[in-house]
């Protein structure tokens, strides 16, 4: 169990790495850098020159990454490459920004998912079963860019219930992101309540057709102790899965929503980050939102394994 | 009669209810962000926040509704005989937002602080003909040109040249001090910076008690604003969401012709287009009045490959319609009877563009001219394509006639992005910023214009009308280019 827990923590470590590899190659390739970017129609001769010195982006690209990679192992991002702020200070309100945002997503989404999930397992190919799955395709297939922007017009331009633009700047406390931050929760609810609801209701229904289920209505068992004893316990394991995966992808798909509702999270710090080709700042973003992927996944694992006997046995029986 | 005479009292009384109300309600306004953590309060620093800085200082020289040049902080203007020395009045009583007072010695740091060679100022450019500036007395500052130039005046209503109290250079990046109708209370380029009503502008007192500039980089979000009514101006419209606005009376949609442009570049140190005839051919080609219907839903002004804007005093008048004969007639002179090929750069970059360059194809198709639309990244567009390929997409804003052709047309100009070079056309601007009587100048000027549109190397179908949404609520917003408004007037229900 231990060497299993150490050989995944060092697995996440590397991917962690070749994704900032990948990121910093990426931003690298695309045409323009930061001295272009913010220069626009005067980036020529001396001032681009002045502009790029300034930066140290003179220097091959290589060099500076193992600058920045050897400062990052210290816990030291570095500077911004042209805001002269450190980064450690700049990311700190984003990412709580985007926890806020995302854990707010979650309380809603979560229970919601397990309700909406046991009730179509249970009632499946019923009408109960027939609206809920008939929604939850309709949220997971109209892109969140849509949604949300149908979300603004119903509840901010029509009905005028709440602002449909966050306004609030980064450092603000948490309370002044009320009532604003409504409707970007909606839509990453909406979004992942369908994703983690699909998974519990085929696996409601896989449990209910077990032979255990089935041997406990047969003996008499009544179908609610059935349901609340048998069968949800084993349902929800798989569950535990599907969500870790959801909070991952929250932390790194929020960059849409936080682009179009304009919260100031991490999501939107990032393309603003790319479009100011500002890469110091692009991969300590993109480092986080690894380490959170990989942290999150292997947390699940280990959840599911203590939950699991079955999974810790057929392991340790392998090696 | 006794009903006009009642309606005439209430106005009256309206309008002086308004000179001496309080001013009150909050005017919120979006700014794009445009350089991130870059922005900044320095009038003349690139990443200048012009939304804010327009309402915190003022210019000696500001233009009025017609865009002519009327005084500012500088009340009134003489020039010496050969338009080499100008001597400016200045208003008196003026204070700075800290309490220190407006004088001789702001104006010539403020200056000088641009002028400086060491400065990477983009501003520069559009005074770099002062050579010295000296503070007469208290009140009344002497500028010395190293050329004789007629329009000074002009030059010195850029919106970027704004003064300062002196020594304030390595500080108003962040505090913002000025003599303009508004206060900075709070700067927050990435949230929302807060500006307050200055009492004491010399203008009178704001109508509004707070302006609110919030940074929202995305377009998409700043419209949705506007809708949800959480701002209260935009001008980013397009003419494909008018329909969104006329439809409703909660907004308003202003219209406003600007000397904006959008065209088509080509290189004329590159063969075929060193030849002036196959230039005149390509831009004889189009159809303006239906590229600007297509592209632009039909709001703008036509143009003749000129860049002089239609509020300007000096646009000449001139007529272009299409010509396909005369054009393959043209290039049959010029030894291309087959017509010829070019590759025609775009990046979304601008959003017209792809549409511009399109239209453009299919007109200049019957003529022989078969044109391969290239489509670029956004991303480094200004320093890899723009100026470097042979024939690419431009835009430029709104200058001064006398500026545009300097910055444009004049051989060797650091933004000369056709690479037009032409002896006579260099003379006659030059001729025409020595002449000090106002009609001779206009009539060298448009000379100037005319032989662009016979031999230039740029193709400018129409300056683009700006759309600007308003919520309901906002009175009193001048409907003109953004560097006339006079924000003190505005007001909100």
């Amino acid at each position: 169990m231990l060497a299993m827990l150490l050989r995944r923590v060092l697995l996440g470590l590397i991917t962690v790495v070749l994704v900032s590899l990948i990121i910093f190659a990426g931003v690298e390739m695309l045409p323009g850098d930061a001295c272009t970017a913010f220069l626009e129609r005067e980036a020529q001769g001396q001032l681009l020159e002045n502009c790029r010195i300034d930066l140290g982006l003179n220097q091959p690209a290589f060099l500076r990454y193992l600058d920045w990679a050897s400062g990052a192992l210290t816990g030291d991002f570095g500077l911004s490459a042209n805001g002269h702020k450190t980064i450690s200070e700049m990311v700190g309100y984003r990412l709580r920004n985007t926890l806020l945002l995302a854990s707010c997503a979650m309380l809603t989404g979560v229970p919601l998912a397990l309700f909406l999930g046991i009730v179509a397992g249970l009632w499946r190919d019923r009408s109960p079963d027939l609206v809920v799955s008939t929604l939850a395709i309709m949220a997971m297939t109209i892109p969140e860019f849509v949604s949300a922007t149908l979300l603004i017009l119903i509840f901010s331009v029509w009905l005028g219930w709440v602002p449909g633009i966050v306004l609030t700047s980064a450092s603000a406390p948490v309370s002044e992101f009320f009532p604003a931050i409504f409707l970007p929760i909606m839509v990453l609810a909406m979004v992942m309540t369908a994703h983690i609801l699909r998974t519990v209701r085929s696996s409601v229904i896989e449990v209910m057709a077990s032979d255990y289920a089935q041997m406990a209505t047969l003996k008499g068992v009544p179908y609610w102790r059935v349901v609340f004893g048998h069968v949800l316990p084993n349902a929800l394991l798989p569950t535990i899965n599907v969500v870790a995966l959801t909070i991952a992808w929250l932390l790194g798909g929020v960059v849409v929503i936080e682009t179009v509702f304009n919260y100031p999270g991490l999501g939107r710090m990032m393309i603003d980050s790319i479009s100011d080709r500002d890469l110091p700042v692009t991969q300590a973003i993109a480092l986080i939102i690894a380490t959170v992927y990989v942290g999150v996944n292997l947390t699940a694992d280990m959840a599911t394994m203590l939950a699991n006997p079955r999974l810790r046995t057929l392991h340790t029986r392998k090696r | 009669m006794k009903r006009f005479l009642i309606s005439s009292c209430a106005i009256a009384a309206v309008t002086a209810g308004m000179a001496f109300a309080e001013p009150t309600g909050v005017f919120r306004q979006a700014h794009e962000l445009g350089f991130g953590a870059l922005s900044s309060l320095d009038p003349i620093s690139k990443g200048r926040v012009f939304q804010i800085t327009e309402k915190l200082m003022s210019r000696l020289v500001r233009p009025d509704m017609d865009g002519v040049p009327a005084p500012d902080l500088a009340l009134s203007w003489t020039a010496n005989a050969d338009a080499t020395e100008w001597t400016l009045n200045l208003r008196q009583g003026v204070k700075f937002h800290d309490g220190s007072s407006f004088g001789s010695e702001d104006v010539v740091y403020s200056l000088n602080r641009l002028l400086d060679p060491n400065s990477d100022s983009p501003a520069r450019s559009a005074v770099k003909m002062i050579t010295g500036v000296e503070a007469v007395d208290a009140n009344t500052v002497k500028l010395t040109l190293n050329i004789p130039f007629a329009d000074l005046p002009m030059q010195l209503m850029d919106y970027r040249l704004r003064m300062i109290p002196e020594g304030s250079g390595d500080t108003i990046a962040q505090t913002g001090i000025g003599t303009g109708p508004f206060k900075l209370e709070k700067f927050d380029a990435e949230g929302t910076s807060v500006l307050v009503a200055n009492m004491d502008y010399f203008d009178g007192a704001p109508g509004v008690a707070k302006m609110e500039i919030i940074g929202i980089a995305d377009g998409q979000a700043r419209l949705q604003a506007l809708l949800g009514g959480q701002i209260d101006m935009e001008s980013g419209i397009t003419a494909q969401q008018k329909a969104m606005f006329a439809a409703s009376d909660k907004y308003v949609l202003q219209e406003i012709p600007t000397g904006n442009w959008r065209g088509i570049v080509m290189r004329n140190d590159v063969a075929p287009f060193t030849d002036p005839r196959v230039r005149k051919a390509v831009r004889m080609v189009a159809d303006r009045q239906q590229m600007l219907n297509l592209v632009e839903g039909g709001s703008g002004t036509l143009a003749c490959d000129i860049p002089v804007g239609p509020r300007d005093q000096y646009r000449a008048d001139l007529s272009c319609p299409q010509d396909i004969e005369g054009a393959k007639a043209l290039l049959a002179e010029a030894g291309f009877p087959n017509g010829i090929d070019m590759d025609i750069y775009v990046a979304t970059l601008e959003q017209t563009w792809p549409m511009m360059a399109e239209v453009f194809q299919q007109q200049a198709a019957p003529a022989g001219i078969r044109v391969n639309i290239v489509q670029v990244p956004s991303d480094g567009f200004w320093s890899e394509v723009w100026m470097k390929k042979d024939v690419t997409l431009t835009r430029w804003n709104e200058r001064p006639a006398d500026q545009a052709m300097h910055e444009i047309y004049l051989g060797g100009a650091k933004w000369n992005e056709s690479f037009y070079s032409d002896a006579d056309f260099d003379a006659m601007l030059a001729s025409a910023r020595r002449e000090l009587d106002f009609a001779k100048r206009k009539g060298l000027y448009v000379k100037a214009q005319e032989h662009l549109q016979e031999t230039a190397g740029t193709l400018i179908p129409y300056h683009v009308t700006k759309l600007v949404g308003t919520t309901a609520r906002v009175r009193n917003l001048d409907a003109v280019e953004n560097m006339s408004i006079r924000w003190h007037l505005v007001t909100v229900d």
